[in-house]
């Protein structure tokens, strides 16, 4: 149980970090991915109390008919106030036991002819049929707003900002919303009338990413029924490539500075020492240095002339697409740490060098798009 | 974000722990009488662990302990009972798996099956007790476990009890409308199969044996026995003899049931024994109805002579008496017709004529001779029945709530030593006096009276109305009833015993707090009788609302009433109130939310308000307080305060609508200004 919730909490707490096991095991077959993810949601099932139940279950609610029936129902919006047309609600596996207890209180009732054992049986059906409306009005005059959600690379979590607001003296308790089981939010619109959740939903391909329909859902007051709808709030985000580690900074990479081709291997003035990082050459790490003081550190050259790195499709051979996107990207996140400018030439598309973080969103978006229809 | 948690779904809310604690602690306590004290010592060593590790200082009990737990109360069980399948094990049982899981219940899971089976276990409580004190008492444990399963629902954040005790009491006010309609309209069927009934529950009211003593100690009780209700106005007091058993056998200290007697039964639907024809009905009748308390006990008790009812539960004995098939073990409603006039056997057999002056013949040797001299003086049965009368009558004998103690010839050494005695002494010595004559005889115990309640109109027999009187056989006659305590006290008869034994002041000598004792205190007489009409309607309307007594209630208002029509009508109205609760529950309000901050500063603007100067449409806070300032100097620092912890609490969190800024030095600040004005008034 503790160990789920670290986990979990790591999860929450690091949503853009780059998570490193992650980026070495990085795959980008699609189907493991699927697989992966699968296994992950039949593992919470078993773990993970009713409570916090998978975002749409196997069957029925999966089915093409329900969910184009459903679309008709509730259409996409960027605001969606939940009522009769968008909420659904059924006994939980709970009120399911409910109904059992008072079956045999009425047995109790009929066989000892007691009116008090009827009369505390009927307040508990009256009770169960009563919190019908109740839970009903916990979700009823709901107001859901989309909001904002940053990019982020391919299998990380993308966090969505969703806004819920009140209109009127009705409060709200105990509503739950998210895409994934083990990632849904509470949340209590009492004594505030707005309240924003940050939710997380691990993200697959590459390209824009839609995390599907939102489930928002209550068993408030009593647990017996669960009132819930499935909002699509239209919301995507931009998934970048998964980074993945592809080698050093290409050398031989050739830097167009107003039309005068120069050989930049920047060694022209010693500059200073730094610490090494991962990714900086080899030919320019102070081997002396590390000789005297077992520090690994780099040898930094000032140009005088602006250095420029061409991220080449070409740079990379004999791979697939995807791979060499992966690669590229990882390259962008690191010359984006350095001062170099970098810039991107891949089929159809070419941008000229920079180093600033709108060129890097920029350049990450061009790979997570390639060759993808953009409106997608 | 505040309130924004992540959802992990299977701890239980404290809130929601602690209402549980309560609940289950207020359900079970009302067992706690009924159940051995080793489950009761379980019970609370289960109880203390769970409240330890609820304040975080134990952790939960190792497996063994539980074991150990499971083992005494499962051997608890058979030790503590004589009979297994009966309703107390079966409760003890329950109560045992309901504690036991407290000290399991980690998850929300194991939170809600202990919710499940306090709502059972409070039921089992209305096996026992269904008076209006319990009900309430029941529906309040029923509001605190209702409060507990909504505490389990509630976010972890949600630390405000008393606000989850509203909400389940506004949840059950709901339903209640819902309750009354499915309680009057359900249609109620017969018992499906037999159940196991309390068992060693003690038996009360008048016994089937009477040896002097018994019923003296028996009219020391104010408890009720019966209420009866009558279509038209009640017969006169005197008249009101509710006959319940007949004694025919005696054994030379104590009377009893003859037991071959009891065999013949004459019941509806059957064919009538042959001595049904030796009843005739006389007269003018009664219709009427006893709702009788549970005595445990199988006779039934009827104004002389009951007509056979209809209901085949019921059923007339040989001595014309009204039993029950079965003994009495929860309150039951019979309706009767009785004459008050009528002839039984007027002719009787030898073996009924030897039956019923059988007397040993060693007994009581003085009291027989005396028989013998006074039926020779006595010319006829009649004459001799008057001479014993008015011996009672004129000689010194006292009707006592106090009656000496008496040896083993017990009716010699009343009628001519101690001469003081209670009903059960003249009965027992009148029909002695009758057997040794010659003339058959018998006792018949019951109740005499009862205290006519106007508003309810009905009649409350207790068990101080206890009563032994006789009936004698004569000649073409029949049975004849005798009542040897009238011609001592006659008024016992006419106006009950209070007044019977005024005089020495031992009416409910042994309960001085009865409300009975304290008659002559008008309003005292008012208010119980008010509280016992209360009881009453309870009990006829509420606890009585059996599958007759709906079928009988909804036919007045409907035509051809049978089950299934009975359903429609109750789900056309179930639907009815359901959607009128639909339209109140989801109603739009349109009241404007004010945010806590500003409903503070309206607050203070109410209180300058009073004082006479209100704020004006459109004035600021500043402009207002300035002008407060001029208008009650003595305040002015107070009202400064306020107005700028206001100002600075409103802006402090302005364009952040979710932060909800703390309010708390403002109120302090408006309660401050509330006391200085309240002593600075002008």
């Amino acid at each position: 149980m503790t160990d789920k919730k670290t986990a979990l909490d790591a999860q929450t707490i690091a949503p853009h970090g780059i998570d490193k096991q992650a980026l070495d095991k990085q795959s980008l077959d699609r189907q493991s991915l699927d697989r992966q993810s699968l296994d992950r949601q039949s593992l919470d099932r078993q773990s993970l109390d009713k409570q916090a139940m998978p975002t749409i279950k196997q069957g029925f609610w999966r089915s093409k008919r329900f969910n184009i029936w459903l679309k008709k129902r509730v259409p996409p919006a960027k605001v969606v106030t939940l009522g009769q047309r968008n909420i659904f609600i059924l006994p939980t596996g709970q009120g399911l036991y409910f109904v059992v207890l008072i079956f045999f209180m009425m047995l109790a009732g009929i066989n000892y002819q007691n009116s008090l054992i009827f009369a505390l049986a009927f307040l508990l059906i009256s009770l169960f049929i009563v919190s019908i409306l109740h839970t009903f009005r916990n979700l009823s005059g709901l107001t859901i707003q989309a909001g904002q959600a940053g990019p982020v690379f391919s299998g990380q979590d993308a966090a969505f900002t969703v806004t819920l607001s009140r209109n009127g003296a009705r409060t709200y308790e105990s509503i739950v919303l998210g895409w994934h089981a083990d990632m849904m939010q509470g949340a209590d619109l009492l004594d505030n009338t707005e309240d924003q959740a940050r939710l997380y939903v691990t993200t697959g391909q590459r390209g824009w990413f839609n995390p599907g329909r939102l489930l928002i859902q209550t068993n408030y007051p009593v647990g017996l029924f669960r009132a819930w709808s499935w909002v699509d709030l239209d919301m995507s985000v931009l998934v970048y490539p998964g980074p993945v580690a592809g080698g050093d900074i290409p050398v031989s990479l050739v830097a167009v500075n107003e039309g005068e081709a120069l050989l930049k291997s920047g060694t022209d003035d010693f500059h200073g020492l730094r610490q090494h990082q991962a990714g900086d050459s080899l030919r320019h790490i102070a081997w002396k240095s590390y000789a005297r003081t077992d520090e690994l550190l780099t040898k930094e050259f000032n140009s005088f002339v602006d250095r420029t790195v061409w991220l080449d499709w070409d740079h990379f051979t004999a791979m697939d697409p995807e791979a060499r996107l992966s690669r590229l990207c990882f390259l962008v996140v690191q010359l984006s740490q350095m001062t170099d400018d970098y810039g991107l030439r891949i089929p159809g598309i070419l941008i000229q060098p920079a180093n600033n973080p709108e060129h890097k969103n920029k350049v990450l978006k061009a790979l997570a798009l390639f060759g993808l229809d953009p409106d997608e | 974000m505040s309130s924004l948690s992540p959802v992990t779904g299977y701890e239980i809310p404290r809130n929601s722990l602690a209402w549980m604690l309560f609940a289950q602690v207020a359900v079970i306590a009302p067992h706690l009488v009924r159940l051995p004290w080793w489950i009761i010592m379980v019970c609370f060593a289960c109880g203390f662990w769970r409240v330890m590790v609820y304040q975080g200082r134990w952790s939960y009990p190792p497996r063994w302990v539980k074991v150990c737990f499971v083992f005494s109360g499962l051997i608890g069980i058979p030790l503590g009972y004589s009979k297994i399948y009966a309703l107390e094990p079966a409760i003890a049982l329950l109560v045992i798996a309901f504690v036991l899981k407290l000290l399991e219940m980690h998850h929300k899971r194991d939170a809600y099956i202990v919710i499940l089976l306090a709502y059972f276990v409070a039921i089992t409580e209305f096996l026992f007790f269904q008076s209006i004190p319990y009900t309430l008492y029941m529906f309040a444990t029923v509001v605190m476990i209702t409060t507990a399963l909504i505490g389990l629902h509630q976010t972890k954040s949600h630390m405000k009890p008393l606000q989850t005790f509203r909400t389940a009491v506004v949840l059950l006010a709901q339903s209640i409308p819902l309750m009354l309609v499915l309680f009057v309209l359900f249609p109620r069927i017969a018992p499906l199969w037999s159940v196991p009934l309390q068992t060693g529950v003690a038996k009360t009211g008048v016994t089937d044996v009477m040896s002097p003593g018994d019923i003296s100690s028996l009219a020391q009780s104010d408890a009720l026995a019966f209420t009866a209700t009558f279509e038209t106005d009640p017969p006169p007091y005197g008249a009101l003899y509710w006959r319940g058993l007949v004694l025919s056998e005696f054994d030379g200290k104590s009377w009893s049931q003859a037991p071959d007697l009891r065999r013949s039964i004459w019941r509806q639907g059957e064919a009538p024994p042959e001595w049904s024809n030796n009843l005739s009905y006389i007269g003018k009748s009664y219709n009427y109805s006893i709702i009788m308390e549970p005595n445990q006990q199988s006779w039934l008790f009827s104004l002389a002579m009951p007509v056979l009812p209809a209901n085949r539960d019921y059923v007339i004995l040989r001595d014309f008496r009204l039993a029950a098939v079965k003994p009495v073990r929860q309150r039951i409603r019979y309706a009767l017709r009785s004459s008050l006039e009528y002839r039984i056997d007027p002719q009787l057999t030898n073996f009924y004529r030897y039956r019923y002056t059988r007397i040993p013949a060693q007994s009581n040797p003085q009291s027989q001779s005396l028989a013998k001299k006074m039926y020779r003086e006595a010319s006829s049965p009649q004459g001799y029945i008057n001479d014993v009368l008015r011996m009672y009558h004129f000689e010194e004998f006292v009707y006592t709530l106090k009656p000496p103690l008496l040896g083993g010839e017990s009716i010699d050494e009343f009628l001519l030593q101690s001469r003081r005695g209670f009903c059960e002494h003249f009965a027992g010595s009148f029909v002695f006096l009758m057997r040794a004559a010659g003339i058959p005889a018998r006792v018949v115990l019951g109740y005499q009276g009862g205290e006519y309640n106007p508003s309810g109109k009905y009649v409350a027999v207790r068990q101080f109305d206890a009563h032994a009187w006789a009936e004698v056989w004569l000649e073409d006659k029949g049975w004849v009833r005798f009542d040897p305590t009238s011609a001592v006290a006659p008024e016992r008869v006419e106006r009950g015993l209070e007044a019977a034994v005024a005089g020495e002041n031992t009416f409910l000598e042994g309960s001085p707090l009865s409300i009975f004792r304290y008659r002559q205190l008008l309003w005292l007489t008012e208010l119980r009788l008010q509280l016992g009409s209360i009881a009453y309607y309870w009990d006829s309307w509420v606890v009585g609302y059996t599958p007759d007594r709906q079928m009988s209630l909804l036919s007045k208002y409907f035509d051809r009433m049978n089950r299934q029509r009975l359903g429609s009508i109750m789900l056309a109205v179930f639907f009815t109130v359901l959607g009128l609760l639909a339209v109140f529950i989801l109603r739009k309000r349109s009241r404007a939310v004010v945010a806590p901050l500003d409903a503070e500063f309206l607050k203070f603007c109410r209180l300058m308000q009073k004082r006479g100067c209100a704020r004006k449409t459109g004035e600021g806070p500043f402009d207002y307080g300035a002008r407060l300032a001029l208008y009650t100097p003595e305040l002015a620092t107070e009202i400064d305060s306020v107005v700028s912890e206001y100002v600075r609490l409103n802006y402090s969190c302005a364009g952040n609508n979710s932060a909800q800024p703390n309010i708390k030095s403002l109120r302090q600040m408006v309660r401050a200004l509330k006391i200085r004005a309240l002593t600075t008034r002008v």
